[in-house]
């Protein structure tokens, strides 16, 4: 369709907030933060340094180890929480008896503030009076009774990211959703095929919700990339920095007033993340999430 | 018609400029202070009161507006963000380890003018007090509050190990421990949580047993560094399972149940002992310096210590509310008032006050030690001199005490962190 000219002054004027507001918030902080990455900015002055903060990003094993971490919390929602989401989506569009209040039950973390949940989930994993400890104890498994769950190389990582599994509810509510759209009439004439409940959700609903899933997929890999509370107000990146994760580790660089140094990190977590989408989009294919 | 819309505007605008003009005439400037003395914080209560008597004492020209701030880690960053953009608040208060970085910014409010042209602070502060904090002929802040940190047992739990005396050096210290231990208690509060106060403190202790109190000035490639986290590592044979990941609620919340027997914070802990310890604890808290390490060059009996915090104020445009803020810092900085809050708190203060006879008993005992001391040394947070090292200390000692790491590996780490 061919644009009038005195049409442009109209479409210029309506569309100029909306790029003011993008360029503002997002395209200016973007290049700012490139550009102060090449500095040793402490917030009160400036020098150029080139590439010396990338470098020592990359020679920092902290650093390193704070990417794998995300990419641990990346793979634990996209393969365990987002699947788990699924199944338990599959099972409320039954609609059987009570399943209303199974959802609002595994939303409601959703609702409730996160470092509530995650002071919570400190005090419960707590080694001298914590219910974890004790409820693992009361069954017989004696040898966990002072187990420091946050506090051991071994258990910390993973008792961070199983706990996050209460957030399933998120992308439950979502997959749910779209099960809503799918005509009944799949069901009526698998049913006269004599197809099991299991083969209807095999062969109808799960394809027919296939791009809701992949877009939980991302959106999980989105929030885990930007995982910072959980961590800060449980191991704050500890024992060791065995839980260390990219925010907070731009995080503790910007504390301590090495802005040039976090602004770098900064920049290459924005790289990861538009790495990680790409592969996503080529892998889930595009097509199947319009 | 014309007439009336005239006449209309006319009145409108007189009441207008009216209540424009007792607006202006009649403002109260207000001094905003987000202040970390509140809520559980023992200097609370009197810190309150003193806002509360001289906003009525200058009311309707001056009120102060406490913005409560409950955890000092989160102020402090705050704070460094404030210093980096330049809006810093009214007046707050400054740690060692921000100074450098206010002076720098040059943002501060100046207050060596006010100190010259006004005997009250030199009158309050001891000699050369205030120099200590001149740069470049500019005071940014005032020194305020003091610390040392001495330990603090529980007598009774000693007691019932077969100690009736804190030990003075770190063989009979561990000794105690493992006695301690079987009794069915713990033996210390420690913690790598957050900045690892606690186990800061001991491990400043330590060093400057080893180093001697000079040890800042030889850096990191001292053996006193490697020893000090030798006597850290042994330490967390003795202490609680949640002290890897532990904050100071609970490494302090344990002592305060008598779950463990030593414990290691500053003097304004003292009042919490009888607020918020179990009945009775604060009549069985004994203090005493930390102990030695045989053949290090401390001597017996030596403190960690350093300036807590400084009062300072953000650089104003308007000189009315610059007067305003003086006033309020001087009310501050009363002899009187500071007097009041030490009484209550524990809490200690360079300003010269004079102290009733009557003050805690911990407080007589730990002042009577200090000035028996061979040295007050800086802790490790403020004595290293740097930002990232402090930061990355918490990781060390929980790399330590888990053995990822040696003493060696630990102090590799913290010069890595640089």
């Amino acid at each position: 369709m061919k644009i009038k000219k005195d049409e442009i002054i109209w479409l210029i004027l309506f569309i100029t907030p909306a790029i003011s507001l993008f360029l503002l918030f997002f395209i200016i902080p973007i290049l700012f933060l490139f550009i102060t990455s090449f500095t040793n900015w402490d917030g009160i002055s400036a020098d150029f340094v080139g590439l010396k903060n990338y470098a020592k990003l990359l020679n920092n094993k902290t650093f390193i180890r704070s990417i794998i971490n995300n990419l641990y919390w990346c793979l634990t929602a996209a393969f365990i929480t987002v699947p788990l989401a699924l199944i338990i989506a599959l099972l409320l569009a039954h609609r059987s008896r009570g399943w209303k209040v199974f959802r609002t039950i595994l939303f409601i973390p959703q609702v409730v503030s996160s470092a509530a949940i995650a002071l919570l989930w400190l005090a419960l994993y707590n080694s001298e009076y914590g219910l974890v400890n004790y409820l693992l104890d009361y069954i017989g498994l004696s040898e966990y009774k002072d187990h420091n769950w946050l506090g051991s190389i071994r258990t910390a990582q993973p008792a961070l990211i199983a706990f996050s599994l209460c957030y399933v509810g998120y992308f439950m509510v979502i997959m749910l959703a779209k099960t809503a759209g799918i005509s009944e009439e799949y069901y009526d004439a698998a049913t006269i095929d004599g197809a099991s409940q299991f083969q209807k959700d095999l062969h109808i609903t799960a394809p027919l919700i296939k791009s809701a899933f992949f877009l939980c997929i991302i959106l999980a890999v989105i929030f885990n990339l930007r995982q910072f509370e959980f961590v800060y107000l449980m191991t704050n990146g500890g024992p060791a920095n065995r839980t260390s994760v990219l925010v907070l580790y731009i995080w503790k660089e910007l504390s301590i007033q090495r802005l040039g140094l976090g602004n770098a990190a900064g920049v290459i977590m924005i790289v990861i993340g538009a790495i990680l989408l790409i592969i996503m989009r080529k892998i889930l294919k595009s097509e199947t999430y319009n | 018609m014309i007439k009336s819309i005239l006449k209309a505007f006319s009145i409108a605008f007189v009441s207008i400029s009216l209540t424009l003009i007792s607006t202006v005439s009649s403002a109260e400037i207000t001094i905003n202070w987000p202040s970390i003395w509140v809520g559980k914080d023992s200097k609370t209560t009197v810190i309150n009161e003193l806002v509360s008597e001289f906003n009525a004492a200058n009311k309707g020209q001056i009120k102060v507006v406490i913005e409560a701030q409950t955890d000092y880690d989160i102020y402090a960053q705050k704070l460094t963000a404030m210093i980096a953009t330049g809006k810093l608040p009214d007046v707050f208060t400054v740690g060692t380890e921000l100074m450098d970085a206010l002076y720098r910014s040059g943002k501060g409010m100046n207050l060596a003018s006010h100190i010259g042209s006004d005997s009250h602070w030199n009158d309050v502060y001891p000699d050369n007090a205030l120099e200590s904090n001149m740069k470049d002929g500019k005071i940014f802040a005032l020194p305020y509050e003091l610390f040392v940190t001495p330990v603090t047992y529980n007598k009774k739990l000693l007691k019932n190990a077969g100690y009736d005396e804190f030990p003075d050096n770190y063989a009979d210290f561990f000794k105690m421990c493992q006695a301690v231990t079987e009794t069915g208690k713990v033996c210390t509060s420690q913690m790598t949580g957050k900045n690892a106060w606690t186990s800061m403190l001991w491990y400043s202790q330590a060093l400057a047993s080893v180093g001697g109190p000079d040890i800042y000035e030889k850096g990191l490639d001292d053996p006193a560094y490697v020893k000090a986290f030798e006597i850290m590592r042994e330490m967390y044979n003795y202490t609680t399972s949640d002290a890897i990941g532990a904050d100071a609620g609970v490494s302090g919340g344990h002592f305060l149940n008598e779950r463990t027997a030593v414990f290691m914070n500053g003097p304004w802990f003292i009042a919490r002992y009888t607020s918020d310890g179990i009945p009775g604890l604060h009549e069985n808290i004994g203090v005493a310096p930390a102990p030695m390490v045989s053949g290090g060059k401390g001597g017996p009996g030596g403190y960690v210590g350093g300036r807590q915090s400084s009062l300072a104020a953000g650089k104003q445009s308007d000189p009315k509310k610059e007067e305003a803020i003086v006033k309020f810092l001087k009310w501050l900085t009363t002899p009187d008032n500071v007097a009041r809050l030490s009484y209550s708190s524990g809490a200690m203060f360079i300003v010269k006050a004079d102290l009733p006879d009557d003050m805690d008993r911990l407080f007589t005992e730990m002042n009577a030690q200090i000035g028996e001391a061979p040295y007050v040394a800086p802790i490790f947070l403020n004595g290293i001199g740097s930002l990232p090292i402090s930061n990355e200390f918490p990781q060390a000692l929980s790399a330590l005490v888990l053995d990822e790491v040696t003493p060696e590996g630990a102090v590799q780490m913290l010069k890595d962190a640089q």
